[in-house]
Parts: C-alpha cells; sequence; structure tokens
C-alpha cells in the first residue's frame, strides 16, 4: 500500500532463449512491498529462468530490471543479493559438505578482528552463533549448526535454505517452490514465514505447484504458460478451478 | 516462535553423537586412525631394524617426505574444488631444469644470491603451469583432467628438450644445506614444513578455504552468493603449481643439479597421499592433515622397504596397496554409518 506507484522490484518486457528454446517471452511483471506474489505455470513454463534472472543468475536477452524504480543490471548474483534481493533456488543453493553456519554465512562470511582478520581467517564462533540465531528469528531452529548439511533431511536443508534467505532479505525475498521435501506441517511454517516477511515489508514472490498454498497466501497471482505470462491479477479473482484451468490452458468460459 | 526443524527430531539426531564414547569418537575419526596405522608401520619396520628408528634415519625420512608433503599440500586444494593436477610432477622436473639454468649462468655470484633467484625461477615456472593449467581449463575448456595431463606431458617434454637428458649442474653447496642441521632437520626441511603448516590452516580456517570447499561442493551455489569460482580455481592450480616448483627448487638442492626425471611420476603418489588422507575426489571435503599423514606414511613405506632387502621396485606395489586399503576402509566406514 505504501508505494502504489513504483513497485519495489519489476520486470519489464524480458525475453530469454536458451539455443532454440524460448524460455520467456515478453514478460512483464512486479512485486510491492508488503506483498506476495504467487508465480504459477506447469512444468518447464520458464518460472525458473524468471527466477534466475530476476536474482542474477541469467542475464536476459532482452528487457529491463527495476529496484525501486530504478533500472539495474545484475552482473553477478552477488550484486542482487547487495541490493537486498534473496533468492531461495529450486535446485538447492546449499553446499552439501560445509556446516549450517557456513552455509548460512557462505560469499558473507565474517573474519576474525585484526591482523588474521585481514589473512581471511574466519570468525567461525560468531558465525555459528549469529546462523542459529538468524534461523530461529525465521522461526526455523537448528541445534548444531556445526553439522553438515549434507547431514540434515531433505526438509531440514530446505529449512536451512529457507531461514538464510529470509535472514539477509532486504527488500525482495523469491522462494521457487520452497514447500517441496516439506511434511504438511512444516509446509505450513513455510507460508508462516512468508506472511512475517510480508509483516517486514518485504516483496515475496512465492513459485510453487501446491495450489491451495498459492490461493492461501498470496496477494496476486502471475501465470505464465510456455514463458508468456496469461494471467496477472488479485488472488481474490482465482478460485482453485478457475487457476488450475488458466495453467493448464484447458480452461473455457469467462472471456 | 514457529519451528521447522522438528526438535525432538533434531535431538534424537543429536543423541548417538554426545553419549557416543571419547575413544568411538577418536576411532571414527580417518585422519586419527591413519596416524595409528602410520605408528603400527612405523614400529614394525623398527623392530625388524632398529637403525630405522635412529635420528640419521628420521633425517633421511624428512627429507624424502620434504619432496612429496607440498604436492600433497596443492593436490589437497586442487582435489577440494573437485578438480585433480595431473601436472606437478613434470612441474618439479621443469622448474628444477630452468632453475639450474639460470642459476648456471650466475655461479660466478655469492651462494645466497644463486640460491635466491634459482627459488624465484623455480615458483616461477610453478605459477605459469598454474596459470597454463587454469587457461585450458576456463578458455579451452578442458577438464582438469585431460588440461594437466597436457601440461603434465608438455613439461616433461620441455625438461627433455632443454637438458637433452642429462641433468644439468652440480652444485654442492646447495646439497649440502639439505643435510640435517637442527636435529633431524635440515633449514628447508624446516620451511617446507612452516608452507605445509600455514597452509593447513588456510585451507581450514581462512576465506580462502572456505571458498575452496563450497567451489568443490557446490559450484552453483558458490557462484550464486558471489564466489568468484574461475578466480577461487585458477587460484588453486597456480597455488599448486607454486607448491611444486618449491619443491623442484628442493629436490635441486638435494640433486645438487637439476635432473629432467626428478619429478616423474610424483604426481601419482601426491594424489595417493591425498586420497589416503581421505579426501572426496569429487571435491568438497578433504582435510590437509590425513594427506601430510598418509605423505609421511608413504615415505617410511617406501624407505622401509629398503632396509627390509625389498626391492625397490615392489615400492610401487605397496602404495597401490595402501591406496586400496584406505579406499576400501572409507567406503566400508561410510556403509556402516549409514546403515547405523
Ligand atoms: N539451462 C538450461 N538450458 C537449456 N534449456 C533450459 C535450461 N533451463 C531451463 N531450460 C528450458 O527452459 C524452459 C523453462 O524452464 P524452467 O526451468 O524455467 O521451467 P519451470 O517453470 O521452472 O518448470 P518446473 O515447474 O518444472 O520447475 C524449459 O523448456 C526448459 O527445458
Ligand atoms: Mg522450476
Amino acid at each position: 500500500m505504501t508505494s502504489n506507484s513504483t513497485p519495489l522490484y519489476e520486470v519489464r518486457s524480458v525475453s530469454k532463449n536458451y539455443g532454440n528454446v524460448v524460455a520467456l517471452r515478453n514478460v512483464s511483471m512486479s512485486v510491492g512491498a508488503g506483498e506476495i506474489v504467487g508465480l504459477v505455470g506447469d512444468n518447464g513454463a520458464g518460472k525458473s529462468t524468471l527466477v534466475k534472472i530476476l536474482s542474477g543468475v541469467y542475464s536476459p536477452d532482452s528487457g529491463e530490471l527495476l529496484v525501486e524504480g530504478v533500472p539495474h543490471v545484475w552482473k553477478s548474483p552477488h550484486e542482487a543479493m547487495a541490493a537486498g534481493v534473496e533468492t531461495l533456488y529450486q535446485d538447492s543453493g546449499l553446499a552439501l559438505d560445509l556446516t549450517i553456519g557456513a552455509n548460512v554465512f557462505l560469499g558473507r562470511e565474517k573474519v576474525k578482528k585484526g591482523f588474521l582478520g585481514k589473512l581471511g581467517f574466519l570468525d567461525q564462533k560468531a558465525m555459528d552463533q549469529e546462523a542459529a540465531d538468524d534461523l530461529e528469528r525465521t522461526g526455523i531452529a537448528v541445534h548444531a549448526s556445526k553439522r553438515t548439511v549434507g547431514q540434515l533431511s531433505g526438509g531440514q536443508r530446505q529449512a536451512v535454505a529457507i531461514g538464510r534467505a529470509v535472514a539477509w532479505a532486504q527488500k525482495v525475498i523469491i522462494l521457487d517452490e520452497p514447500t517441496n521435501h516439506l511434511g504438511a506441517r512444516q509446509a505450513g511454517e513455510v507460508l508462516s514465514v512468508m506472511k512475517a516477511a510480508k509483516a517486514r515489508g518485504l516483496g515475496v514472490i512465492f513459485i510453487s505447484h501446491t495450489l491451495p498454498h498459492v490461493l492461501e497466501v498470496t496477494d496476486r497471482i502471475i501465470v505464465l504458460r510456455l514463458g508468456s505470462v496469461v494471467r496477472n491479477a488479485p488472488t481474490s479473482e482465482f478460485t482453485a478451478e478457475s487457476l488450475l484451468g488458466t495453467i493448464t490452458g484447458l480452461h473455457v468460459g469467462t472471456e | 516462535m514457529s519451528i521447522i526443524v522438528d526438535p525432538v527430531q533434531e535431538s534424537s539426531f543429536e543423541k548417538p553423537d554426545r553419549s557416543q564414547l571419547w575413544y568411538r569418537r577418536l576411532l571414527a575419526n580417518q585422519q586419527f586412525l591413519l596416524l595409528l596405522v602410520t605408528i603400527a608401520i612405523f614400529v614394525f619396520f623398527a623392530f625388524n631394524r632398529h637403525v630405522f628408528a635412529s635420528a640419521g634415519e628420521f633425517g633421511n625420512n624428512v627429507t624424502n617426505f620434504c619432496t612429496l608433503v607440498l604436492l600433497g599440500v596443492g593436490e589437497t586444494y586442487v582435489i577440494a574444488t573437485g578438480g585433480i593436477d595431473l601436472s606437478v610432477g613434470s612441474t618439479v622436473s621443469l622448474s628444477g631444469v630452468v632453475g639450474a639454468i639460470a642459476m648456471e649462468h650466475l655461479a660466478m655470484h655469492s651462494e645466497l644470491l644463486v640460491l635466491s633467484v634459482g627459488t624465484v625461477v623455480c615458483i616461477g615456472i610453478g605459477i605459469l603451469v598454474g596459470v597454463v593449467n587454469s587457461a585450458l581449463i576456463h578458455y579451452a575448456r578442458l577438464v582438469p583432467f585431460v588440461a594437466t595431463l597436457v601440461t603434465w606431458g608438455a613439461g616433461a617434454g620441455m625438461c627433455l628438450v632443454l637438458t637433452g637428458g642429462a641433468p644439468i649442474g652440480q652444485n654442492s653447496g646447495a646439497i649440502a644445506l639439505t643435510v640435517p642441521k637442527i636435529w633431524i632437520f635440515s633449514y628447508p626441511a624446516l620451511i617446507i614444513i612452516a608452507i605445509t603448516f600455514v597452509a593447513g590452516l588456510f585451507l581450514h580456517l581462512s576465506r580462502f578455504g572456505r571458498f575452496t570447499f563450497a567451489v568443490g561442493s557446490n559450484a552453483f551455489a558458490a557462484r550464486a552468493v558471489g564466489i568468484n569460482v574461475k578466480r577461487q580455481v585458477t587460484s588453486v592450480y597456480v597455488l599448486s603449481g607454486a607448491l611444486a616448483g618449491i619443491t623442484g627448487m628442493f629436490v635441486y638442492m638435494r640433486l645438487g643439479s637439476g635432473a629432467p626425471t626428478a619429478g616423474t611420476g610424483q604426481e601419482l603418489i601426491a594424489i595417493a597421499a591425498v586420497v589416503i588422507g581421505g579426501a572426496r575426489l569429487t571435491g568438497g571435503s578433504a582435510r590437509l592433515s590425513g594427506t601430510v599423514i598418509a605423505a609421511w606414511m608413504i615415505t617410511i613405506v617406501s624407505s622401509g622397504l629398503i632396509f627390509m632387502n625389498v626391492s625397490p621396485n615392489y615400492n610401487q606395489v605397496a602404495v597401490a596397496l595402501l591406496i586400496a586399503t584406505a579406499a576400501t576402509a572409507q567406503a566400508l566406514r561410510k556403509s556402516a554409518r549409514q546403515s547405523s
């Protein structure tokens, strides 16, 4: 509600091809502060590709990215992170051989004070402690920051990845199928984490195939089909059936 | 506060670890086991040939160890990124040969100056090989195995071209420097041991080491958080080359000449040390202490066999047996852990 005019994060007419495969065609979308936007579509619709463009992993073939109305070109995912855009990738962004604490701080390591710090020696204790605190603050209790992520269950790994993204996000958080691998109760907790992020004023982009989750938590839904946006409307305008119909394109009825 | 990771499940995860007795935890530590086996091997040799435990023989072993350990250190970094460096053996020879040629030109000057220049040249050659390796990986898009196979072959060939097959130089002053001065250690040996120690600190406690493991564990994740994967990979190959260059200088000093085959086959022994030390060849997991213990183990097995009057030809067979044993033990322990 705060910024009706300029959205927090916006893409305009973005296209992306992988060789002959057209993954995205002229896609425009945006997310506002304190808004949860659902991004849905069949397998291969282009959701993850859009995520990777939003997060700076890929650069679009054409089109623009704007943060608070200012055009940005990400040369690396790091630049997007520095601008406050955090991403949870579908194909795990965690290093399984590293500990929970090391993963939470990956790429943003804290170093010791003084000379040792200048040499790059890590303040592992502080990172472990802060990692545990950060995760707990986002509603994720992981006791042993010293265990490697590879030793966790699929759901626990997902929890760490979500916790990391939420803990670092300054403006926008993008979650590509965050409820994958999760049991029903834990999936419910992820939805609460998203609502908490929204309450903090973050913009949330939520990708999922679980339509009841999308309908429950989002303010607006964007439907991608074969790389194009086919619908972009407030969640209240969808029913479970009409959403499914829009995704598959088998929907007949509304004009 | 909502909780995602079930705390009950979590603590049942922890419990077995906490209740484990200290000696069971130690036995589950691969590096500790390796140390035990190494001590057992040593005791076996010393029991059969008492002179094996003498300070003089210890000194010889330290010198032999120093021709291997830095190669293992570099290889540990490289393997931690999921790569491999086959070129280090050739680099030992090539840097020794080029260093020897440079030192021949300076023979009139003070020994200190000559050896300093030689060291710089050797390290320079090593860095050059590392740069070529990473260029082949990043720009020619070769996998590390092929890229370093190319430099391995090119380096060995250049040695023959430069020397015509015969060693270069005769530097008895250099040889004298590799004789133990402080108990069982020569000065160069102390330097090499110090480098090993520092490399271990950096691998396990610094950001450079953290990035090294991150790249080997999940390059996508590393890139996504802003780690410069290319630069990290380049750094470890350059490091491996530089350490091979230092080893080349040490071997030159030991022989008193630059021999075209000084490092032949050393790359495989270095890789063996890393594997026996418990590193995963696919990257992401390695312990420098494991590599160091394994390098010492290989060193004493090689010299112990000579003491036992076993033909040196069996040396490689013994190393092969060590690799097989270590790899099997690793696999067994892994499957035991998974089924428990
Ligand atoms: N790295 C790649 N190289 C080539 N083609 C790709 C690549 N990544 C995705 N594609 C193709 O681009 C299209 C969009 O893929 P994308 O992963 O964005 O779909 P998605 O909507 O996330 O699907 P899912 O629901 O299965 O995760 C697909 O046709 C896919 O095959
Ligand atoms: Mg996807």
